[in-house]
């Protein structure tokens, strides 16, 4: 049984467990905000330039490696979003595990899996397991800018071009709402052409065989392709900021209650015992009275 | 005619119907009305401008670099970066464009940071060009 000071430590201990949760709730719930203002305001130039790019492809005047789909991928290139810090829920771990189920189910039919990590949980992890990192980005939350995401873009692009990968891969959460993050593994490289032209004169969109291009399509090609990967990759990444913070406040927001229903509990404990000891108490000195008067 | 204007910052119309569309072609302006063939080009750094349906006024638009894509039911911008005149920082876009032009007369310049410095003085003087 413990004592009463015992109990009143462990209140106490337990409040201020609850005040850390609560600042770090908030802190999480501001940091929510800006990254939820950079994807929503981000979102529709992402979708409107994949829209554009199909449009191109489907015309048909241009060729690109880019925008072929290779029949089978045999060198893989796999970018995996995770957190620096935990204290997210299951944040870092459904990316983990996916990813890990993902080597498993794919070892034997790639002949070639290379990763580049992005936030320490998900490098540590499987540093862990013996797989090896060709890259690990850290602070990825603290420094999130489109000119970092266009320079990897780039040295990516330029591998894929080069031969070195046929598929590039990336594997993180996507913000949906600040209560809810949906495990994304989406092929970015090559392009996936959403539509796929049935007649070209039923499609509603810009995709016309004769249309114009100023200047020359292969140019317009290269450079609008290049665009759209670098805005992609800095899409990917900040979708997996904003999911971090909203899984970090819901998290905490959960921590802080459940510190509440303890320290609901322990204190009804800690009445009880107090009750007990007081009674305890006046049974002696009533008991100690009779035995003197007697 | 719908017009779409988005850079990755922001979302600035979005199906916005216009009469008539002006944007800083690649070679030279171009005007586009309702019924224009489709057409693909990039854009340079410049004034762009609208006329919104109805309206007798042309709305105006700093952008740099971008992207113009004009279909069968409407337009499609996408620029790097695109500001209205009222969100222009005057002082600022002064000083940007006096830093830029030194730059540009210093004659050890990289070629690349040249063609840079070329795009940034035209998009601060497209900038200047609205506020004044």
């Amino acid at each position: 049984m413990p004592s009463l000071r015992d109990m009143r430590s462990r209140i106490a201990s337990v409040k201020n467990t609850q005040q850390i949760t609560r600042a770090m709730k908030m802190v999480s719930a501001a940091k929510l905000r800006r990254a939820q203002e950079q994807i929503v305001n981000m979102r529709p130039y992402a979708q409107r330039i994949l829209q554009v790019v199909t449009d191109v492809a489907l015309t048909r005047q241009v060729e690109h490696p880019l925008l072929k789909t290779p029949s089978k991928a045999n060198r893989v290139l796999m970018i995996v979003i995770t957190s620096d810090r935990g204290l997210c829920g299951g944040f870092n771990n459904a990316v983990c595990r996916f990813t890990e189920k993902y080597i498993r189910d794919y070892k034997d039919a790639h002949e070639k899996m290379d990763f580049i990590f992005i936030g320490r949980k998900g490098a540590d992890y499987f540093r862990r397991r013996g797989i090896q990192a060709r890259q690990v980005i850290l602070n990825l939350a603290r420094e999130i800018s489109y000119n970092m995401a266009s320079k990897m873009a780039e040295t990516c692009m330029n591998e894929f071009t080069a031969g070195d990968y046929d598929e590039i891969r990336f594997i993180y959460n996507e913000f949906k709402s600040a209560i809810s993050q949906k495990l994304v593994s989406e092929r970015i490289l090559p392009i996936e052409l959403v539509e796929t032209p049935a007649e070209p004169a039923n499609l509603k969109t810009a995709a016309s065989p004769t249309m114009i291009f100023e200047p020359e399509p292969k140019f317009i090609i290269e450079q609008l392709l290049a665009q759209h990967f670098s805005t992609q990759v800095f899409r990917c990444m900040a979708e997996s900021v904003a999911a971090e913070h909203a899984a970090r406040m819901t998290s905490m927001e959960n921590a802080t209650k459940n510190a509440k229903e303890m320290i609901s509990k322990l204190t009804l404990t800690y009445n009880k015992l107090r009750q007990a000891s007081i009674t305890k108490e006046l049974i002696e000195i009533c008991s100690g009275a009779e035995a003197v008067s007697d | 005619m719908k017009l779409t204007l988005v850079t990755p910052q922001k979302k600035m119309l979005s199906d916005v119907e216009i009469d008539e569309l002006i944007v800083p072609a690649d070679r030279g302006e171009l005007d586009i009305l309702p019924g224009h063939a489709s057409l693909m080009t990039t854009l340079r750094a410049g004034v762009l401008r609208v006329r919104l349906k109805g309206k007798s006024e042309l709305r105006s638009a700093a952008i740099s670099w971008g992207y113009l894509e004009v279909g069968p039911t409407g337009a499609t911008v996408l620029a790097d970066t695109a500001e209205w005149p009222e969100e222009i920082d005057k002082l600022r876009a002064e000083e940007q464009y006096r830093l830029a032009m030194t730059r540009l007369q210093d004659a050890g310049l990289a070629p690349d940071d040249q063609i840079l410095m070329q795009n940034k003085v035209l998009k601060e003087s497209a900038r200047l060009a609205l506020v004044k």
